[in-house]
């Protein structure tokens, strides 16, 4: 059987047309919880820790932060969609099954999955975007690039996560991975200081995780300043997205069809 | 031929879950499987739509390798597993329309399909009711209607009918027979015995992953049990004592339980007359005997 991201027919999309029609029934539990915690963000971190600390970098603390706020929600709602979410329409409701028991395939399901958890982090991150800019937050027109760059950063992140998911016995596992890679994620890639505070070794642990570069590219859109290494930083996102995006439609195919 | 399965076999890890099945499902027929839990049914039918693997042997549906063609070969089935994976979140008709949706089928056919087959499972009136608030017949009618949306050419049916109350079963019956009538095919487990007297042309009973026997409910029974049973009800020890006593008629113990299997009704007449105060029942054979024979009395892990 033909397996991974080369397999996958446009019938995948019919698997996130589902999702999406379940997320409008419930949307008012979806939207508006989500916004909590990068509000939360914004008020704590940017204004209250942020009058403290007046610069960093040489810019106003709100604004150095907002790249890490932003990313946060994007990233946050790919994960938490491509962990529990994915797991409970998997595991719990037996939705995977009685759609791998149409013409969709098992490979389909999981891109799907994949590509929903991305879109929801879209969707987050674009109203915490819209939030920011009505805040008066951005000074320059290349933050138009903004949301599409958080797309790929939810969808980077929504592939590793669906990685985990396939992988797992029970949803208790999902402690040891919001512990042990999610929160450092959200934590130590330049969201809240910037990565260079750090020892090399923990610098280099941080660069690895490709949050590190979509927040480095995010900032220089934001700000008036080159990336540290825009294209590389790039091809980091990029490949890693593809990368963990096939393992992930891979491991759910071994996981559903057994 | 819809189904043609050659020596099949299906392995996970070290626990073999089918061995060397063989077995062919014509056209319009209804075909049970029947056998203890863990048997391999459930396995076996899901390798038939497309969900397993199996390890070796061949497996064609209408024609088509299962390794090679399960897009196509899941297109023109539909299948009632053993579980209820509708989804909640969706209405009961959100439920057939979303699944029609990944057949291809065109949303206005989709509709008219949606009403027809709520119809023909009396749900009309639960149209826009969410699924949890659905009984457990109505969310098995639902399912039905569900593999049924894509006018399928085969219907695999794992337990249609498992925990339903008796208007519910009949209603199901009713209905697979008439898609039997229009010459749809039906793969179907179950573990009731009269459900598969029933329903099916043919069983395959298989325990511990292989297949015991084949034929029609009739044959089955002919070929394996005497036509008359009598049913002995007694203490442990006096139970003991009848199936020394009488050794030489064919029987079984179970617990407090003796079954003699008899040609004619006169070979228990010297037993009535040893023991005549005893609690008994004189029935004619049916496939339970034969299962029980052929599959043991005692419960296995």
């Amino acid at each position: 059987m033909n397996e991974g991201i080369l397999s996958v027919t446009p019938y995948f999309f019919k698997v996130w047309v589902r999702n999406a029609q379940v997320f409008m029934t419930l949307w008012k539990f979806n939207f508006l919880p989500a916004l909590a915690e990068p509000l939360l963000f914004i008020f704590v971190m940017g204004l209250g820790i942020g009058s403290y600390i007046k610069e960093i970098e040489g810019v106003p603390y709100l604004d150095f932060v907002t790249a890490g706020i932003l990313g946060s929600a994007a990233i946050m709602q790919a994960t938490f969609e491509c962990t529990y979410g994915s797991f409970f329409r998997m595991r719990m409701q037996n939705t995977f099954e009685s759609i791998i028991s149409t013409p969709v395939s098992a490979d389909e399901v999981g891109l799907a999955e994949v590509t929903w958890g991305a879109s929801r982090g879209l969707v987050n991150s674009t109203l915490v975007f819209l939030i920011l800019l009505a805040m008066g937050i951005f000074h320059r027109w290349q933050v138009v690039f903004l949301p599409p760059l958080m797309f790929l950063a939810a969808f980077n992140f929504a592939a590793i996560a669906l990685l985990v998911t396939s992988r797992i016995a029970q949803m208790e596992y999902f402690r040891f991975y919001f512990a042990g890679f999610v929160l450092p994620a959200q934590f130590l890639c330049g969201t809240f200081f910037p990565v260079s505070r750090f020892p090399e070794a923990l610098q280099i642990f941080a660069w690895i995780i490709p949050f590190t570069s979509y927040i480095d590219i995010s900032r220089s859109l934001m700000l008036d300043r080159p990336a540290r290494a825009l294209i590389p930083e790039l091809l980091w996102a990029l490949g890693t997205t593809l990368i963990f995006t096939e393992l992930a439609v891979r491991s759910m195919h071994r996981r559903l069809v057994r | 031929m819809i189904i043609e399965a050659k020596s099949l076999h299906k392995r996970y890890g070290d626990v073999i879950a089918v061995e060397s099945l063989d077995f062919e499902v014509e056209r319009g027929r209804c075909y049970g499987l029947v056998g203890p839990n863990g048997a391999g049914k459930t396995t076996t039918m899901k390798m038939v739509y497309c969900i397993a693997e199996p390890t070796s042997g061949s497996l064609k549906v209408f024609g088509l390798d299962v390794h090679d063609n399960p897009r196509q070969i899941k297109a023109r089935l539909g299948v009632v597993p053993q579980e209820n994976n509708l989804d909640p979140d969706l209405s009961t008709c959100q439920n057939l329309r979303v699944y029609a949706r990944y057949f291809g089928i065109p949303k206005d056919i989709a509709a008219t399909r949606c009403q027809d087959l709520l119809e023909f499972m009396h749900l009309s009136e639960r149209a826009d009711s969410p699924v949890p608030s659905l009984s457990g017949g109505m969310k098995r009618r639902l399912i039905l209607a569900r593999a049924l949306m894509n006018d399928p050419e085969l219907i695999i049916l794992d337990e249609p009918t498992t925990g339903l109350d008796p208007q519910v079963r009949h209603l199901i019956w009713d209905r697979l027979l008439e898609l039997k009538d229009r010459g749809i095919t039906l793969l179907l487990t179950t573990h009731y015995m009269d459900e598969a007297q029933k329903l099916c042309d043919e069983l395959l009973i298989m325990d511990e992953a292989h297949s015991v026997d084949v034929g029609t409910p009739s044959d089955l029974i002919r070929g394996h049990v005497h036509p008359y049973v009598l049913e002995l009800r007694a203490d442990r020890a006096r139970v003991a004592e009848i199936s020394e006593r009488f050794a030489d008629l064919e029987h079984q113990v179970s617990g407090q339980n003796l079954y003699f299997y008899g040609n004619t009704t006169e070979e228990f007449d010297e037993l009535y007359g040893a023991y005549p105060n005893i609690e008994h029942l004189l029935r004619p054979a049916s496939l339970e005997d034969v299962f029980l024979k052929l599959t043991g009395r005692e419960i296995r892990q």
